[in-house]
């Protein structure tokens, strides 16, 4: 198997898995019960929280755990609403778990802005720049777009908040970022941003907010207090040991280089040939392409059968072809249609990336041949 | 005693058949009850069904609004056919300050009192219960029934609940749906089912055009169904290549007119193959270019002995998409994936198209040899209700 989808969700490390495995049937303990085998649980929590801030570059702060970047997501939103006129700023490349929760607020009868993209994927900083003014509350912008793999100019957002809206808080959606790219959080002085484990060999189901000043946050669930309130609910110890695993045996910059020369490769395999089109962009884990002439969900389901698997994005699978990413970085929609999206991961091989580009170009021709 | 009383319909109807129909709506009621304890009884034109927990008694009523053939349930009291013992169960009524009205059907002549003076008598019994209660005959909110039948049994039931009506599935015949995977194809399921047309199922799919998520649809939209037409043979048919040499080999714009000609040829062959009497589609007049007139006498023509039955055909959307609903398979049917006829689609079909041209483009692709293959790599599917 070639697992070209690494955006969607990456394959577990198997030493991950047996610290899962202690945490659940060993020390089992409920963090929260007070005597000392679950406190000592509690302190294990809070050494994957500074494990956290470090990898950020965090030098204060707090880390909230989560089920996952879609909870995360929501509570740096939802917990940041303020009564009054405040107004909310999104770009048009969000992942659904952040654009929802905006269109959710703009129902709710909040003024919500939604910033265009430029046609390398990143958002329009001048029409951003247009749009936020001494009423924003909150700018929540992605670290890399899990589409394309573009990386906002999070310094030059930085930058526009502070000129503009020095109120606003800065959300960054960093899933496709964290623990891939190397950056420091205070670098851009971003007050909250969504980490998810399962994009990075962690497992599924646990996530984290890094939240810069607690006190402005709001919690959206209630009940035991755990999180320090702004989370309750009895922490998924098991997952965020197994995350801190993970997060212990990734080595970024040298997966970056090595990702990068991946990348580079199937750039240089499939380019110049006829129908194939691919977007620059500079995470070295993403990469969408258009395949012209056939559809992109055919050629992902035809390249199973060959034992590879590439990701169709969030493309709509009806009649009308949507994709509101692309869409808004004015792609067509025969560009949209015939769209995949290759992610890579440091655990694949330049033979791996060898065969898939010869596979996926066969595949591509006779799918071309057939339906042209 | 707590009994559900059934009525049925059109049976009546139906001369020197009516003990093969009565028989066939007997077996359906037993085959949707199974697993259930009670006690089914034939009396004078009426089936009671008893001696079941009362517990079940929601479940068991559910369950029998969707057997065809019936007309209409109450839920009823029964006691013996005598004047005290009936006032006796009636003076428990409690109208709760409704209007109310008093209806004694008497089938028993032997019974003392006439049925005008007996429904005065209750109705008097129920006004001095309920106080703030008062009789209104022309449009009471509670409708009170004492029905004295020949077994000299009476039975109170104040509620009379709809059912499917039609006729027992099964009594006339086994039909072959083409179940596309869309909102219409269930329903002239159903509708068929509901005029005692047992069922086949027949899906055509197009991997890789199509996904396993698609043909994984239509294999829950069948499961839906079966709540109505028992347990369903589905036969699921590749037609990728079908798809790929009209595609390759005939106009575009004759492709959907090709390929349904072909999907009919398919369907017909699986009929002979299995003993079916007809051909069920959901089409409905001029809601696509392949459902005009012209292009279901061209798609029609290929039919050599079966009867193609489209009980969609006069509906609008609208009507179809509520009956939908009612049988709980349009949050399925709305499921975003595609379907076969979505593949290839061309820019403008052709929706008038005659016979001769279909022929004529037909030349070109060797249609026995692709409904041959069809037909090889059949997979069945047996979905059984639950």
């Amino acid at each position: 198997m070639i697992y070209l989808d690494n955006a969607a969700t990456t394959k577990m490390f198997e030493g991950g898995a047996d610290i899962y495995k202690k945490y659940a049937c060993q020390s089992f303990f409920n963090p929260s019960a007070g005597y000392n085998k679950s406190f000592e649980i509690a302190k294990e929590l809070d050494g994957v929280r500074e494990l956290i801030k470090k990898n950020l570059g965090a030098t204060k702060g707090n880390v909230i755990f989560t089920s996952g970047a879609t909870e995360s997501n929501n509570l740096a939103i939802m917990g940041s609403k303020r009564n009054g006129k405040w107004e909310y700023v999104f770009s048009l490349g969000e992942h659904p778990s952040v654009y929802n929760v905006a269109s959710a607020l703009e129902n709710q009868g909040y003024t919500v802005h939604f910033v265009g993209l430029l046609e390398n994927g990143q958002i329009d900083y001048e029409e951003l720049e247009r749009v936020v003014n001494n009423r924003t509350r909150l700018i929540s912008v992605m670290h890399v777009s899990n589409e394309t793999g573009a990386i906002n100019d999070l310094v030059k957002i930085d930058k526009i908040r502070r000129e503009y809206c020095p109120q606003a808080l800065l959300h960054i959606d960093g899933v496709q970022a964290f623990c891939k790219l190397p950056f420091n959080i205070e670098d851009f002085n971003a007050d909250l941003y969504t980490i998810s484990a399962h994009k990075f060999h962690g497992p599924k189901g646990v996530g984290a907010l890094y939240v810069k000043n607690p006190s402005g946050l709001k919690n959206i669930i209630y009940g035991g207090g755990q999180e320090g309130g702004y989370r309750s609910g009895t922490e998924n110890v098991p997952g965020i040991m197994a995350m801190k695993y993970a997060i212990e045996n990734i080595d970024i910059i040298k997966n970056f280089q090595y990702v990068k020369e991946l990348k580079d490769y199937f750039i240089k395999s499939i380019d110049n040939t006829e129908g194939v089109k691919y977007l620059k962009t500079e995470s070295p884990y993403i990469l969408s392409l258009s395949f012209y002439g056939v559809n992109g969900e055919t050629l992902m389901r035809s390249l199973q059968d060959r034992n590879i698997y590439v990701g169709v994005g969030s493309a709509c699978s009806t009649k009308k072809a949507g994709n509101r990413v692309l869409e808004s970085m004015g792609m067509n929609i025969d560009e949209i249609k015939s769209h995949i999206r290759v992610s890579f991961s440091e655990e694949l091989s330049l033979d791996d990336i060898k065969n898939a580009c010869h596979e996926i170009l066969d595949t591509y021709h006779k799918l071309l041949e057939k339906v042209k | 005693m707590n009994v559900i009383l059934l009525r049925f319909g059109e049976l009546y109807l139906k001369g020197h058949n009516r003990n093969y129909f009565e028989s066939t709506l007997i077996k359906n009621i037993k085959s949707m009850l199974e697993g259930e304890e009670y006690k089914l009884e034939s009396t004078f034109g009426r089936y009671v069904i008893s001696n079941y927990s009362q517990d079940k008694q929601n479940k068991i009523v559910e369950k029998l609004k969707k057997v065809f053939g019936l007309y209409s349930l109450s839920p009823a009291i029964e006691v013996n056919a005598e004047v005290d013992t009936i006032k006796n169960e009636v003076a428990k009524i409690e109208c709760k300050g409704k209007t109310f009205k008093v209806f004694v059907k008497r089938a028993d002549k032997s019974f003392p009192i006439s049925s005008m003076d007996f429904a005065k008598d209750l109705g008097e019994l129920i006004l001095n219960n309920n106080k703030n209660s008062s009789v209104d005959l022309y449009k009471p909110q509670c409708e009170i029934h004492v029905d004295i039948r020949m077994n000299h049994k009476a039975y109170i039931f104040d509620n009379i609940i709809k059912c499917q009506g039609g006729l027992p599935l099964g009594c006339s015949g086994k039909g072959l749906l083409l179940l596309s995977g869309g909102i219409d194809s269930p329903v002239a399921g159903y509708l068929m089912a509901k005029r005692g047309l047992e069922l086949e199922a027949l899906h055509f799919h197009s991997y890789p055009y199509t996904s396993e998520q698609a043909k994984d649809k239509v294999i829950k939209l069948a499961n839906l169904l079966t709540d109505y037409v028992g347990d369903i043979k589905l036969h699921i048919i590749s037609f990728t290549r079908v798809q790929e040499e009209i595609h390759k080999r005939c106009k575009p714009e004759f492709m959907i007119t090709i390929m349904r000609r072909i999907m009919m040829r398919v369907a017909e062959c699986i009929c002979e193959k299995y003993n079916l009497g007809a051909i069920v589609t959901g089409e409905s007049l001029g809601q696509v270019a392949s459902q005009t007139m012209q292009s279901m006498t061209v798609t029609g023509n290929v039919i050599k002995e079966k009867p193609i039955f489209r009980p969609c055909i006069a509906m609008d959307k609208e009507e179809i998409i509520e009956i939908s609903r009612s049988i709980n398979t349009y949050d399925t049917s709305i499921l975003p994936y595609e379907d076969c006829c979505t593949v290839f689609l061309p820019k403008n079909p052709i929706i008038k198209p005659t016979i001769k041209q279909a022929e004529n483009e037909e030349q070109y692709i060797d249609v026995d040899a692709l409904v041959e293959e069809c037909l090889e790599k059949e997979e069945i599917i047996n979905i059984m209700r639950e």
